[in-house]
């Protein structure tokens, strides 16, 4: 069974793992960090209200709790579709940077703020 | 009197910023240099070997990450952004309010700490893949270089990312340190 090869085995065997995987777990992260900034900035202009989950620490758990919750959720749904497909990598690279970029600038206080 | 050469806050600020921030810092700026230097379009023996020394790299830097942003939020955000009794003049033991009881220092409360607040989380966020990549397809990630290519831009992000932390929490803790 190709899953359960090693690298060197599937090359050996001229058969390369699909790179779905790896799409998902990239893509996912950028969904995350996209979510992340989204939550952030929604929350500093009042249109959402997020929860302290701790609230010594304020509202800053909640904020970053929910984006960790979308992360591995998207990763979950992304690696379950994706995972024995072949997919364009530079497409998804763009996709991927374009997401994390927006993200960072989103959570920023120069917008946040 | 006796006096602590380090309090109990003030370790865990090392703990954060020193140990897990900055060794996040060297590690995910090794994996860098791994990405780019030993670059490769061969496989083999030798790409298997430099391959795992990766994967033990990015590893570290995720449960560093993971660590640091973990213990900054719940263990030394808490004392930093403590108010003070109403009246107190001695602001020391309150960071956040004696930052922003001088304009000249409030910006590292209302941009510095802000930012530092939600962008190592996006760090960790955007390492845990190249970790996950590595680990799941072994030399491919350096080999590949579809994947590598990848790889190389997100952990160039989580360095950039993990820089600013840095630095920001540096000027932050030179002018409040938690005592």
């Amino acid at each position: 069974m190709a899953s359960t090869m090693s690298d060197a085995d599937t090359r050996e065997a001229g058969v390369a793992q699909p790179v779905g995987a790896a799409m998902a777990a990239y893509v996912a992260a950028g969904i995350g960090a996209f979510a992340l900034g989204l939550i952030v900035i929604l929350n500093a202009f009042g249109l959402i209200t997020v929860p302290a989950l701790y609230s010594p620490a304020g509202g800053v758990t909640g904020r970053t709790a929910f984006g960790v919750v979308v992360w591995l959720i998207a990763w979950a749904i992304l690696h379950a579709r994706w995972k024995n497909s072949d997919l364009d990598v530079g497409r998804m690279h763009r996709i991927t940077i374009a997401l994390v970029v927006a993200g960072v600038v989103l959570s920023l206080p120069i917008f946040a703020g | 009197m006796d006096i602590p050469l380090f309090s109990e806050r003030s370790i865990w600020t090392m703990i954060h910023g020193i140990g897990l921030g900055g060794g996040a810092l060297l590690t995910s700026f090794a994996m860098l240099f791994f990405l780019v230097a030993l670059r490769t379009d061969a496989f083999g023996e030798q790409v298997n070997y430099e391959a795992r020394w990766f994967t033990w790299l990015a590893v570290a830097t995720v449960i560093l990450l993971w660590l640091a942003v973990i213990i900054g939020t719940y263990v030394t955000f808490p004392p930093y952004r403590a108010t003070p009794p109403e009246g107190l003049t001695d602001l020391s033991a309150y960071p956040r309010a004696l930052i922003r009881s001088d304009p000249s220092t409030a910006w590292l409360h209302s941009f510095a700490m802000e930012a530092k607040e939600h962008v190592p989380w996006i760090a960790a966020i955007v390492a845990t893949p190249v970790a996950f990549v590595s680990v799941r397809y072994g030399s491919r990630i350096l080999s590949d270089r579809s994947l590598r290519n990848v790889a190389t831009t997100l952990t160039a992000v989580c360095v950039v990312l993990v820089a600013i932390a840095t630095l920001l929490g540096t000027f932050v803790n030179k002018v409040a340190p938690l005592h």
